[in-house]
């Protein structure tokens, strides 16, 4: 907790900031360097939106858009043959027991969606509390598992702890799902893997927290674990008896096959009914049942002192700047605990506080140490921001093909460890994170040149034929090629749309010269080597 | 894509404040260049989730099979016991390896595998009564993916820092155009040394930027790209992106051509779509144009996910076996087809072991000390270590699950590996600071 007058002076210092911006409105630089931060990348007309809006009025608006949802996936059963029986249309298998409809129409609604910072924060908890469709193939069953993430990301972390522990995705994937008391006969534990997760990944973290998210040291300067072995096994044995809802017209009973149509039900029989050691010294008492077992496990971790700066840096890194100071983290933890009340409730766990304390924190648009701010856009982002930036127009099936070459198939990482990790080290300074470079290598970068050469060719990738109501991605030159007649302007235009204003002179020098190698006479070449240098910089790739 | 990417920084607090248990400062500059002028490659086989040890070497004598089999319980009931019959038996021991893995016996039985029990993260030898008592001797973060990776990687349970000790072998050697450590499964810890970077390449497909035509070395745009690369950034995140970039094309215009000639052994995999199988062919391609690199010490990191059978783990861990099993045997004929089989060693590692005692849904939990893998013409056929005595809550367990207390530390594994490639003795402390913690540092897998 901060200090009463420290809160006092955070929460003024919000409101002052957000009085500010209202009042002047916002350059355009500043403008679309926000809404890189908030959404998926500036386009014309949102940067213009927030420029005569503010940014607390643009939150306000954003946060009473309803989801852009995905559209036409239906349950299916879980045997393919059955779903797909021979004489099934082509494709059938793809667009009910791949992500592949999924994550298509996550592209289309990004590139396009209005509720861009609802996507956007969804995007962040899928990275954060994750159900990978490595395992989970069915679209409806990731589908319902990512509206959670859709439907709670202006809500309360308490429910999506909640949503997120019940849902058949999650029960399947980390094996809460018919999760069985202890088999003494048999020799059979409860299964520790939920448990184990939920602590280390998706709440608390390994270690005791400040509230700046620093790690709480022993006298011996040793970092102090926020749990050991008994409390995992106390969570293994809380998360018993839940099983998948029963079938339409099956029988009901634990265990119960696979069915991702609703949460998942308790079957008392099958919850272990003794004393469970938690967190923080809580000790459940014998004999409550599974659902006040869950409640008071899930009050137990969502009370923890952790959780705050936990979330809160995590969601700050997805957000704004891989290396937040940690008096950042302090204040959108001081947020998440529910003293701020800038914007949003002011209960503990609020999530517009927790966002409007990441977007409105003055180090998200004027950070005191610039050389270490900002992130390298991980692949799903390089694709939306060019688009967006760009007025490129996409069905999402090229966009999907290219973030999973990129390292990122979006909701379907290698394992519940996300694409990377949040504290991936930054190549060369350990001391620094840089979550993105755990999938930018020598081979990545070779396939995101491809990415931008194809995307900046001119003349778009064709609609895949083998998709009903493909309509190919394409991003027109037109504007780009008239403008290559004077290098000069055509370079003044990059840095506006492409850099939010600010460009190194050596990287303009070095775009004038590209833009100058082809005769005047061939301007989409002219325009093209200079989009393609432009986008290949490190000063593009890194958003600062 | 790595299952799991460790961190490389995770144990700097931890390293800072036990400094004092080691004999090495942090951060001090290695001695000696490897020794030898042969041409010599280590290959690590990352099992990425925690590898069933438990189900890959399984006791075959009669008193052993049967504490085994109590302990693990019946596969019809929810148990994880394989059946014995279903054992690929291995001359000389009365130990099977898993069915799936039979194309390794066959290794085994013509004397170029070696087994290496109980096996685990340690920073001093450690009976079970210190493991009760905690404190500084216990590593950190026991049965957590990420730690255990990292400490599996890093050597010394991350105690010297946050490099990985396949880097930290190829910072002792000369720089060089194609970086020493490869990966062809993407990031990791182990790459990257204090001073040098691993490289990441991908199976399959070409090794070149696109976007400036067949050939970006006559392309002005290429000429403009590259000296971007070298302006000096003053962002940690682009510097860092630099980097990448910088390496990247340097060891593109030596790898491309020749991964593009090399293809000899490819037969040997055929068949074999599985992604370690291309993993390791790719890695066998660049072994056949080793000449063309400039380096005659390499280290090489693939993996192979997926073996965090907290449940369904019978069916689970056959599978994954039978894709590991042919491919390192198909990569083992391919370094005999090139005449490489002495100069090259692979070996297994993996995040834990798991519980002996079944979890429900049929899987298993975290553990500890496991079983690993050391395949190669130089190795000595033999069992090292000890095998834990299969009892719930025994003397082997440090819990009543069935978590191994390890009797052989990864760093005694890791410094005879590295001792094989080259690294001189008196350097070995310096790449596991605990390494005199224990009383024989090197063990005898090879002749």
């Amino acid at each position: 907790m901060l200090p009463l007058t420290r809160r006092a002076i955070c929460a003024s210092l919000l409101t002052a900031l957000m009085a500010t911006a209202q009042a002047a409105g916002l350059d355009e630089g500043e403008a679309r360097r926000f809404l890189a931060q908030a959404s998926f990348g500036p386009t014309e007309a949102s940067t213009q939106a927030l420029m005569a809006s503010g940014k607390a009025a643009w939150l306000q608006e954003q946060f009473a858009q309803p989801a852009s949802d995905f559209v036409g996936i239906v349950a299916v059963d879980v045997n393919a043959k059955i779903g797909c029986p021979e004489g099934a249309p082509p494709g059938c298998k793809r667009d009910n027991y791949s992500l592949f409809p999924l994550q298509v129409q996550f592209f289309r609604n990004a590139l396009g969606g209005p509720d861009q910072l609802r996507q956007r924060t969804a995007l962040a908890l899928s990275q954060i509390l994750v159900v990978s469709g490595q395992q989970i193939r069915l679209p409806y069953a990731m589908a319902n598992y990512e509206r959670i993430f859709l439907g709670h990301a202006f809500g309360n972390f308490r429910d999506i702890l909640r949503e997120v522990t019940l849902s058949p995705a999650m029960g399947r994937f980390l094996n809460m799902a018919n999760n069985d008391k202890p088999n003494p006969a048999k020799g059979i534990a409860p299964n520790e893997n939920y448990a184990r997760e939920l602590l280390q990944l998706f709440s608390i973290g390994l270690w005791q927290l400040n509230p700046d998210g620093s790690q709480q040291l022993d006298a011996r300067g040793l970092p102090l674990p926020s749990y050991d072995q008994e409390v995992v096994e106390g969570f293994a044995h809380v998360f018993t008896g839940w099983s998948y809802p029963p079938r339409p017209g099956g029988r009901d009973r634990f265990p119960n096959p696979p069915n991702f149509s609703g949460p998942m039900l308790a079957y008392a029989a099958h919850h272990d009914l003794g004393a469970k050691q938690l967190l923080l010294g809580l000790t459940l008492p014998a004999g409550q049942g599974a659902a006040a077992d869950l409640e008071a496990a899930l009050d137990n971790v969502f009370k923890h002192p952790n959780v705050g700066p936990f979330i809160g840096r995590q969601l700050i890194q997805q957000l704004v700047t891989a290396n937040p100071s940690p008096a950042y983290v302090a204040r959108v933890a001081a947020a998440f605990n529910g003293s701020s009340g800038a914007l949003g409730g002011s209960a503990r766990g609020d999530m517009k506080a927790t966002l409007s304390a990441i977007l409105l924190d003055p180090e998200a648009s004027a950070p005191p140490q610039p050389q270490n701010f900002g992130k390298l856009r991980e692949p799903i982002l390089q694709l939306t921001y060019l688009f967006r930036a760009l007025g490129g127009e996409s069905d999402g099936v090229w966009l999907r093909g290219q973030a999973a070459a990129l390292g990122q198939p979006i909701y379907s990482p290698p394992s519940v460890f996300n694409f990377f990790p949040p504290d991936y080290d930054l190549p060369d300074d350990p001391s620094l994170d840089g979550p993105a470079f755990g999938v930018f290598n020598a081979s990545a970068t070779f396939r995101l040149s491809g990415m931008f050469a194809t995307a900046l060719n001119g003349k778009g990738v064709p609609p895949d034929d083998k998709v009903a109501g493909s309509t190919g991605s394409k991003i027109d030159l037109t504007r780009w090629q008239a403008l290559a007649a004077d290098p000069a302007a055509l370079v003044k235009e990059i840095r506006r749309v492409l850099f939010a204003g600010r460009m190194s002179s050596s990287l303009e020098q070095a775009l004038l010269k590209a833009a100058q190698l082809a005769p005047a006479s061939k301007p989409l070449e002219r325009a093209r080597a200079a989009l393609f240098l432009a986008v290949m910089s490190p000063e593009y790739l890194v958003e600062h | 894509m790595s299952d799991y990417t460790a961190n490389r920084r995770q144990f700097l607090a931890r390293a800072a404040a036990l400094s004092a248990a080691g004999p090495f400062a942090l951060g001090s500059g290695l001695a000696a260049p490897l020794q030898g002028s042969d041409y010599r490659a280590l290959v690590c086989v990352f099992l990425y989730g925690g590898n069933d040890g438990n189900n890959m070497l399984v006791p075959m004598d009669v008193a052993g099979y049967a504490a085994y089999a109590k302990a693990r319980g019946n596969a019809a009931a929810g148990g994880l016991a394989l059946q014995a019959s279903s054992l690929a038996p291995l001359d000389g021991l009365t130990l099977g390896l898993h069915g799936a893995l039979a194309p390794l016996a066959e290794l085994w039985n013509q004397g170029h595998l070696a087994l290496q029990a109980n096996v685990g993260t340690l920073l001093r030898p450690l009976s079970k009564a210190q493991f009760a008592n905690g404190g500084s001797g216990v590593p950190g973060n026991l049965f957590s993916h990420s730690d255990q990776q990292a400490q599996w990687q890093q050597g010394g349970s991350g105690l010297q820092g946050s490099s990985g000790w396949g880097g930290r072998i190829a910072d002792l050697q000369p720089a060089s155009t194609v970086p020493a450590v490869i990966s062809v499964s993407g990031n990791n810890v182990f790459m990257n040394g204090a001073s040098s970077q691993g490289l990441a390449v991908s199976a399959g497909g070409n090794f070149a930027i696109k976007g400036f035509g067949a050939n970006p070395a006559r392309n002005p745009l290429y000429g403009l790209y590259t000296s971007l690369l070298q302006q000096p950034y003053a962002n940690a995140e682009q510097r860092a992106a630099a980097a990448v970039l910088n390496q990247a094309l340097r060891a593109s215009e030596a790898l491309n051509g020749a991964l593009a000639s090399a293809g000899s052994v490819a037969g040997l995999f055929s068949g074999q779509g599985s992604a370690i199988a291309q993993q390791l062919l790719t890695v066998a391609k660049l072994l056949e144009v080793r000449a063309s690199l400039g380096v005659t010490r390499q280290i090489f990191f693939v993996s192979l996910g997926g073996f965090d059978t907290h449940n369904n783990q019978l069916a689970q861990q056959e599978n994954l076996f039978g894709q590991l099993g042919p491919a390192l045997r198909a990569f083992y004929d391919a370094t005999q087809q090139l005449g490489l089989a002495k100069q090259v060693t692979t070996f297994t590692a993996s995040d834990f072991a798991r519980t002996l005692q079944p979890a429900s849904g049929g899987g298993s939990d975290h553990a500890w000390g496991n079983h690993q893998l050391i395949m190669g013409g130089a190795v000595r056929r033999g069992l090292y270590g000890r095998m834990p005595e299969l009892l719930l809550g025994g003397p082997d367990d440090v819990s009543d699950e069935g978590r191994w207390l390890p009797s052989t530390a990864v760093d005694q594994m890791s410094a005879t590996l590295a001792s094989w490639l080259g690294v001189g003795a008196a350097d070995l402390p310096l790449l596991f600071p605990q390494l005199g913690n224990f009383a024989t540092p090197t063990l005898g897998y090879f002749a």
